[in-house]
């Protein structure tokens, strides 16, 4: 594998229990779709441990983060035995503490704590993959991965396109970052640049020398999007 | 009519959204039958509680597609399926549906998560959500 060509796997324990087995789940489709859609793979917990050797190959040919709901480590335990040692292993109990105590398994009774517990478990996982591509110097994001061991509705949201110094920029899921930030009483105003920025760096690249120029176009672009929604 | 407890478990697969119509028709069957539900990755790993749970209990398991995960994994652990369900069959009246993702159902989805949860609530002669 060349180091373009890295992906890290990202296993989750999807525990059908408690809440945090949903956190974990959703946690980890949003860092598939959203946050690092082109550097990111996964695959069924259950295919994978009912698997044959070609979907236990996973977590050798990808360094994997395990994603488990509780202190039992079943992703991880299941990894480790089928496939080998993974390279992260993020419980979803130990990063919320006792903040999901008012979370829910099913979608029909999630609240605003759910989309926040889920959001802050994602960035944990968006960090793990960040420093794995950055121990393995890969930083690719190629969207026309056709590994077989990757599930089907794992592709990238579309982005929108803001202008940073007279460039045009396309930030992936910036609309959905929008929104989570209008969500949490962000107002459009002069004073906003700060947080987009702090936000929006989570899931793309910014250089600091190009800040001032970023957090300009996203004040410009968050004004321009609240006034149409 | 048996005694033993239900216990429904979904493959839960995070690729498709079959994989979430099977979570959440678990979570729906559940409530309108009274049954549980189980971390179908916990009985797996081969955790005491979580077999003895199963062990007297009737199994129905949720699965998305024909690799019927959920079911292979909760017999591969000593459990009894006593019935096996597979939401792609459930598209079949559905044509040209619009379920939704893996991560969000949208109304066709819920509609199939209504339909499979009233089917198994009926089989354990239970018809309204509780
Ligand atoms: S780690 Fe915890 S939540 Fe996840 S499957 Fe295992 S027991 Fe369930």
């Amino acid at each position: 594998m060349s180091d373009g060509d890295i992906k890290v796997g990202i296993i989750s324990c999807s525990g059908e229990e408690i809440p945090e087995g949903t956190i974990s789940r959703l946690a980890t489709r949003r860092v598939l779709e959203l946050m690092r859609p082109g550097n990111t793979v996964t695959i069924c917990l259950p295919l994978f441990l009912a698997g044959n050797e070609a979907e236990q190959d996973f977590a050798r040919k990808h360094p994997t983060i395990t994603v488990d709901g509780c202190g039992k480590l079943c992703a991880k335990k299941g990894t480790e035995k089928h496939s080998g040692p993974v390279s992260a292993a993020l419980v979803v109990s130990d990063i919320l503490d006792s903040q999901c105590s008012c979370c829910a398994r099913s979608a029909k009774d999630r609240t605003e704590s759910d989309k926040e517990a889920v959001w802050l478990v994602s960035e944990e996982i968006a960090k793990a993959v960040d420093s794995i591509l950055t121990e393995n110097g890969g930083c690719c994001n190629s969207e026309d991965d056709t590994d077989s061991a990757t599930c089907a509705c794992s592709k990238p949201v579309p982005g929108m396109e803001i202008l940073v110094d007279g460039k045009p920029i396309t930030v992936a899921g910036l609309a959905l970052i929008f929104d989570h930030l209008a969500v949490n009483g962000l107002a459009p105003d002069d004073k906003c640049g700060d947080k987009l920025l702090e936000t929006v760096r989570i899931y793309h690249a910014i250089e600091p020398e190009e800040e001032n120029a970023y957090k300009a176009a996203l004040i410009l672009a968050y004004k321009t999007y609240r006034r149409k929604s | 009519m048996s005694k033993r407890k239900t216990i429904i478990m979904p493959c839960s697969g995070i690729g498709k959204v079959h994989g979430l119509i099977a979570r959440e028709a678990t979570y729906a069957a559940a409530d309108m039958a009274n049954a549980e539900t189980l971390c179908l990755a916990l009985l797996v790993s081969g955790d005491k509680d979580a077999r003895a749970k199963i062990k007297d209990a009737d199994c129905i398991a949720i699965d998305g597609c024909p690799k019927l995960c959920a079911a292979k994994n909760v017999e591969m652990a000593g459990g009894r399926v006593v019935k096996s369900v597979r939401v792609v069959d459930s598209f079949r009246g559905h044509r040209g549906a619009e379920p939704g993702t893996a991560t969000a159902l949208a109304d066709d989805g819920w509609k199939i998560v209504r339909e499979i949860a009233a089917d198994i609530a009926c089989g354990l002669g239970k018809s309204e959500v509780k």
